[in-house]
């Protein structure tokens, strides 16, 4: 019985240079270009009306009193709560007192809300087309031959994926099309784009994907379409339940100062 | 409030500065696992042995960056003492470009 020999195939080295490198330079070029077009595309955030950051903000001030209460003394918190709870309630801060009780604004007609969309359908467009028409200029021109071989094994359900367009059942599957190198691209160039342009860059596709499925972000204050009275109120109610656990972070401090000196 | 929020409480941490500490990690990863990549495939390693070189690699990296970058003393910088090991190592991009430097000069070189 002789031994299972390692399959060769004799490829022309021609199909590295008019193939590989093409492919990588085409990816890293993209994600270059991706880059600067998000950061070209992006507008500029409009300028607010005085009322409307002053909403923004004094809202602000109560989440910030609420996640610091414990660094100012008891008494010092106690003044501040009674007058932001007070002045929430009463709906002081509010952009159009008038419209206290109706019902929010379609977030459609809203500018700010449209504004906002724009921008999220931007960073959609900039990451779709590339890839779409990487992908088709791939399979147009490259499917049906293999051009490398992987450096490690991988299972028999890889290889419908693989090597696509080749279709021989014995062919070991750590021979490749073109198309897993792209995949290969798509994954690894992400830290190749950090020496490139930088850490903050928008060029990685994944990156940007896994942003978007998770869109928790900072900014989530002021989604449009929710009524700011709404948010004051329970801002009031939130200050109310924390007075109720305040703790001075300086209580005891010489001693433990005195302790970890000593 | 219990001891633990106490202590968070006493001793700060902040975000910007975890966030900075990590970058720092993350950069130094990615540009010596691509590193690693071209090496495994000038030796022209497989399988088995390409993945060892890379954990042996990561394994230098963390102790010279717990040396040199932490002074010694990973604790001042990171919340949980084994961060400066793992960060990046399995996961994230640091894995993928060393997967795509090695078929690279895998490719070129050998197969």
């Amino acid at each position: 019985m002789a031994t299972v020999q390692a399959q060769t195939i004799l490829r022309d080295p021609q199909l590295f240079y008019w193939i590989l490198f093409p492919i990588t330079a085409v990816m890293v070029l993209t994600g270059v270009l991706r880059h600067y077009a998000t950061v070209l595309m992006q507008s500029d955030p409009k300028k607010q009306e005085l009322n409307a950051i002053s909403e923004q903000r004094n809202l602000l001030r109560g989440v910030n009193l609420r996640t610091n209460h414990n660094q100012i003394p008891l008494s010092s918190f106690i003044a501040r709560k009674n007058y932001l709870v007070a002045a929430y309630n009463r709906g002081d801060f509010l952009k159009d007192p008038e419209n206290k009780g109706k019902p929010p604004a379609n977030p459609m007609t809203d500018p700010a809300g449209m504004d906002q969309m724009m921008n999220m359908l931007k960073g959609n467009m900039a990451m779709m087309v590339p890839q779409t028409l990487i992908m088709g200029w791939i399979n147009a021109f490259f499917s049906g031959f293999v051009i490398m071989k992987l450096p490690f094994p991988l299972t028999l359900r890889f290889k419908s994926m693989l090597q696509s367009g080749v279709a021989t059942r014995d062919l070991d599957v750590r021979w490749v099309s073109s198309l897993s190198w792209y995949f290969l691209n798509l994954f690894g160039l992400r830290s190749i784009f950090t020496f490139i342009l930088g850490n903050e860059n928008s060029a990685d596709q994944m990156s940007q994907q896994m942003q978007q499925m998770n869109p928790a972000g900072g900014n989530a204050m002021f989604t449009p379409g929710q009524d700011p009275n709404k948010m004051f109120l329970a801002e009031a109610e939130n200050l109310e339940v924390v007075g109720g656990q305040h703790e001075w972070v300086l209580d005891g401090v010489v001693d433990r100062l005195l302790k970890s000196t000593v | 409030m219990n001891a633990e929020e106490k202590d968070l409480q006493i001793n700060p941490v902040v975000p910007e500065n975890v966030v900075h500490n990590t970058k720092t990690i993350t950069d130094i990863r990615s540009l010596t696992s691509s590193i690693f990549g071209i090496a495994a495939g000038i030796l022209g390693l497989e399988s088995y042995s390409g993945f060892i070189f890379y954990l042996l690699g990561s394994f230098i990296v963390s102790v010279m960056m717990v040396v040199f970058i932490a002074g010694g003393k990973p604790q001042n910088y990171f919340r949980s003492a084994s961060e400066i090991w793992t960060t990046e190592v399995f996961s994230g991009s640091s894995l993928s470009s060393f997967i795509l430097t090695w078929t690279l000069f895998f490719g070129l070189l050998r197969a």
